[in-house]
């Protein structure tokens, strides 16, 4: 075990300076507590997305030892950063880094904290009340899987089965109406009606007359179908639908929030005046982490390529802006132009039967466009296929279909999760969707 | 403001989790070794060897997209010249492995497989660990205790005097290695790479302790002409597992290979498991030779005795009498008896098959196990010593 060369009096002094810098350029960022700690226990807050408190599931095991393994094989580093979306914010520093990294992580989290407390796509996130709300949320978990009559088997096969699923929620953060609002509205409409003395040729509201296509599949379950569920899986779905909520505006401002952390980590170590002993070892590490990935997209690289881009083409208000407003998807789209896109070299690739992968398009000619529309498929929310609720039929089946963009589902998958499907819906449940051209029923 | 503080240990927070995907890790080796325990790879090897068991990994299912037309990925060459139509991922070669990588040639989407790689020990461990011999009794001079201490692999934790240089040197090389090879490291730049925590390992010593009872098991298999190469397998199979089983399991416990067609010998492991043989059946040849070595070597006042006989159920009729009643004989002086017919239900048999000759016997202290395909050897074998599952 290795002393650390620094101590804690030094990263404050640092991170007074950090502040002061970042306070001048009009950053605004919740305040942030660092805890120091072990590689060991990094990897244990890595496997519940640095969340302080998290219910227990065994994939989080696989996680941290699938991590861990990589790490000890040196198939990977660690995130030399990890910070959470909460007010104050919650960051991790490894002991063992040397001082320069320290203040660079630092650095680099006062930009993802301002990033959380700013951007459009976080507003509903509540980071006020996030670590205690999953806090609660473990120990409501916990207290089902000690309750005798429901038990750690129950519990955990339904996790399962939910998160087969978590991502098909709200995915955009678009309003969506709650079946108390669809119901209200349907009144109102019935009322009009019959004050001009027409009446509608329907006597009830039922749940499959206010039924309409349901892009939240979970809310669709616990608002439409309570019934179905006992109380601790509704709980159990409200418990999983609230974490795919929290952290679905990571997955679209990847690409963004780690721009903005690198951009503003390069800025504020400029300004510090850091010895030559700190400012080289700096220099070497912020070029690894903003380095292209050959044959893949590395985000902290374009990020940053966005935000320097911008400050110099329009200045540092732009960037204001565009931390404000924008998601990845908006941003390469708005952002990234044709001499982007060959300055980075991007190119589409497609891959083959036998596991190969053969270049496809390059950005000369109008193909660019193309590379960059393939990036924007592959970014944020756009990986993961989105399945929705068509309409329930009269015999209860459940049927569900693929918003098909182009990209065939994989069969192998869509077959497992339907079987999870099934286990939550008590009826037939189907799928639609397209392979090869042709509709496809699962 | 920011707060910095030391980070409050949390008691390792993702030990449960982890134990719980170790439990399901476990249970999908189990799984898959039931399906290889009757390979035929596997009979007559010793315990050092390696087996490789195909578990799949304990996959999380979600939509994905699949990798066929249409579905493009997107990846940057900067400073690199690129060309359409150039390979940038080679194809997967057949048989090609990598750690925690598909295995299965052309299988695109990805299935997770672990390729857990134990000894026959280790498979013992699996299998066996819910089983037992029943009515295992002390005897005349019988239950000791010996303690014995063995050096017994590495640990990761021990004290300073316990370091294996060798094996943590090793580990940080393979380390480094690795590193290399995926470009973290660069072992060009001087920089050193230093020891970490996790290379240490430690030289263990075990104590174990064993009961000591004496035990003898014999093993009579039927290797006339009638049994086919197909019978003789499933057969072999059987006693192999009961071999394994009672070695992980016993210490001190001796087995006795008795071999016949119409006539009876004893042999050695070897033999028994690879040795084919050819000619007509006296059932009774193998009982009356089991008795004859208890008479001389393994007084029942003094062992447990316990007897298997696997045979395809034919006998020439002559000889049923008198095998029912020396298997009436073993039944009295053994803790426990089993008759093993290996036979399809489509197998036609000339006159009465031996499994009902034997019902009579039937009882605590004697079972009829029937095996008619590969698929059975497993659940009938854990069901004979106490396992879950059911006689079918």
């Amino acid at each position: 075990m290795s002393l650390s060369e620094w101590s804690m009096k030094d990263l404050k002094v640092w991170d007074d300076k950090i502040i002061d810098i970042a306070k001048n350029h009009g950053l605004d960022w919740f305040d942030i507590n660092y805890e120091i700690c072990d590689y060991y226990e990094m990897i244990g807050h890595m496997s519940y997305h640095g969340m302080p408190s998290h219910y227990n599931h065994w994939s989080y095991g696989k996680t941290f030892e699938r991590t861990h393994l990589n790490y000890n094989m040196g198939q990977s580093g660690l995130p030399y950063e990890m910070i959470i979306n909460s007010n104050p914010s919650i960051a991790y520093l490894m002991m063992q880094n040397p001082l320069y990294l320290q203040i660079l992580i630092m650095a680099h989290c006062v930009g993802h904290s301002d990033f959380f407390k700013n951007n459009r796509c976080f507003k509903d996130t509540d980071p006020e009340h996030v670590v205690s709300r999953m806090r609660n949320a473990k120990k409501r978990i916990q207290s089902y899987i000690e309750d005798p009559s429901i038990g750690q088997e129950k519990v955990e096969a339904f996790l399962d089965n939910l998160h087969a699923i978590k991502y098909q929620t709200n995915r955009y953060g678009t309003p969506r109406k709650t079946r108390a609002e669809v119901k209200d509205n349907e009144v109102k409409r019935y009322n009009k009606y019959k004050e001009k003395g027409i009446s509608l040729d329907y006597d009830s509201l039922d749940t499959k007359r206010l039924l309409k296509p349901d892009h939240d599949m979970l809310s669709f379950f616990t608002e439409y179908y309570p019934d179905q569920f006992k109380n601790w899986q509704l709980d159990l779905i409200e418990i999983v639908k609230h974490d795919s909520w929290y952290f679905m505006p990571q997955i679209q401002t990847k690409i963004l929030n780690e721009g903005w952390a690198s951009f503003w980590h390069y800025k504020i170590l400029h300004e510090l005046d850091l010895p030559d002993s700190m400012h080289l070892p700096f220099l070497k590490m912020h070029n690894a982490v903003v380095r292209p990935h050959l044959g893949g997209v590395n985000p902290y690289h374009v990020g940053f390529y966005i935000f320097q881009k911008l400050e110099k083409e329009f200045g540092l208000e732009k960037c204001f802006e565009v931390r404000n407003t924008h998601d990845d998807v908006a941003a390469i789209r708005l952002y990234l132009d044709e001499e982007d896109f060959r300055e980075l070299n991007f190119f589409a690739y497609q891959n083959e039967k036998d596991g190969s992968a053969v270049v496809s398009e390059v950005t000369d000619h109008d193909d660019w466009k193309v590379v960059r529309d393939e990036m924007i498929r592959n970014t944020g929310i756009n990986m993961i296929p989105h399945i929705y609720v068509d309409r329930v039929e009269s015999d209860g089946t459940l049927v569900l279909k693929h918003e098909h963009d182009g990209r065939d589902l994989e069969l192998d998958y869509a077959d497992k999760v339907m079987d999870h499907i099934r286990e939550i819906w008590d009826k037939e449940v189907k799928l639609f969707t397209i392979i090869e051209e042709e509709i496809w029923e699962i | 403001m920011s707060v910095f503080k030391n980070h409050k240990r949390v008691a390792d927070r993702s030990a449960s989790d982890r134990r719980r995907h170790k439990e399901k890790i476990e249970k999908a080796i189990k799984e898959g070794i039931h399906d290889i325990v009757a390979e035929e790879s596997i009979i007559g090897q010793d315990g050092k060897k390696k087996i490789k068991i195909p578990v799949k990994g304990i996959k999380e299912y979600q939509f994905i997209y699949g990798t066929g037309k249409g579905t493009k990925g997107v990846g940057s060459a900067q400073g690199q010249d690129i060309k359409k139509g150039q390979v940038v991922r080679k194809a997967k070669q057949k048989g090609q492995k990598g750690k925690g990588k598909p295995d299965k040639p052309g299988n695109t989407s990805g299935e997770e497989y672990y390729d857990v790689e134990v000894s026959l020990d280790e498979l013992a461990k699996y299998l066996f660990e819910d089983l037992n011999l029943p009515e295992l009794k002390k005897k005349q001079n019988s239950v000791v205790t010996s303690e014995k201490v063995k050096r017994k692999g590495y640990r990761t934790k021990g004290i300073n005097a316990r370091l294996s240089k060798k094996e943590t040197l090793k580990n940080k090389i393979r380390r480094k290695n690795q590193a290399i090879k995926n470009g973290t490291f660069d072992p060009e730049s001087g920089e050193r790479f230093p020891f970490h925590e996790d290379d240490l390992k430690y030289k263990h010593i075990a104590v174990t302790k064993k009961p000591i009872t004496n035990a003898v098991i014999f093993m009579i298999m039927d290797v006339s002409g009638s049994m086919t190469k197909r019978k003789k397998f499933l057969a072999r199979s059987f006693f192999f597992l009961l071999y394994q089983f009672i070695r992980y399991r016993y210490q001190n416990i001796e087995i006795v290979f008795i071999s016949h067609t119409t006539e009876a010998k004893e042999t050695n492991e070897d033999d028994f498991f690879k040795k084919a043989s050819s000619g007509g059946t006296y059932i009774s040849s193998g009982l009356a030779k089991a008795e004859q070595i208890i008479q001389e070597r393994y007084s029942p006042s003094s062992w447990n005795i316990y007897t298997f006989h696997c045979s395809d159920g034919e006998n020439w009729a002559e000889d049923n009498p008198k095998a029912l009643d020396k298997m009436r004989n073993l039944v009295n002086i053994s803790q426990l008896a089993g008759y093993i017919q290996i036979k399809r239900t489509q197998d036609k048999i000339w006159g009465e098959e031996m499994a009902k000759i034997f019902e009579p016997l039937i009882s605590d202290k004697f079972k009829i196990v029937n095996l008619s395909d590969k698929k059975d050897v497993w659940p009938q074998f854990s069901k004979l010593f106490g396992g879950k599952y059911e006689l079918i």
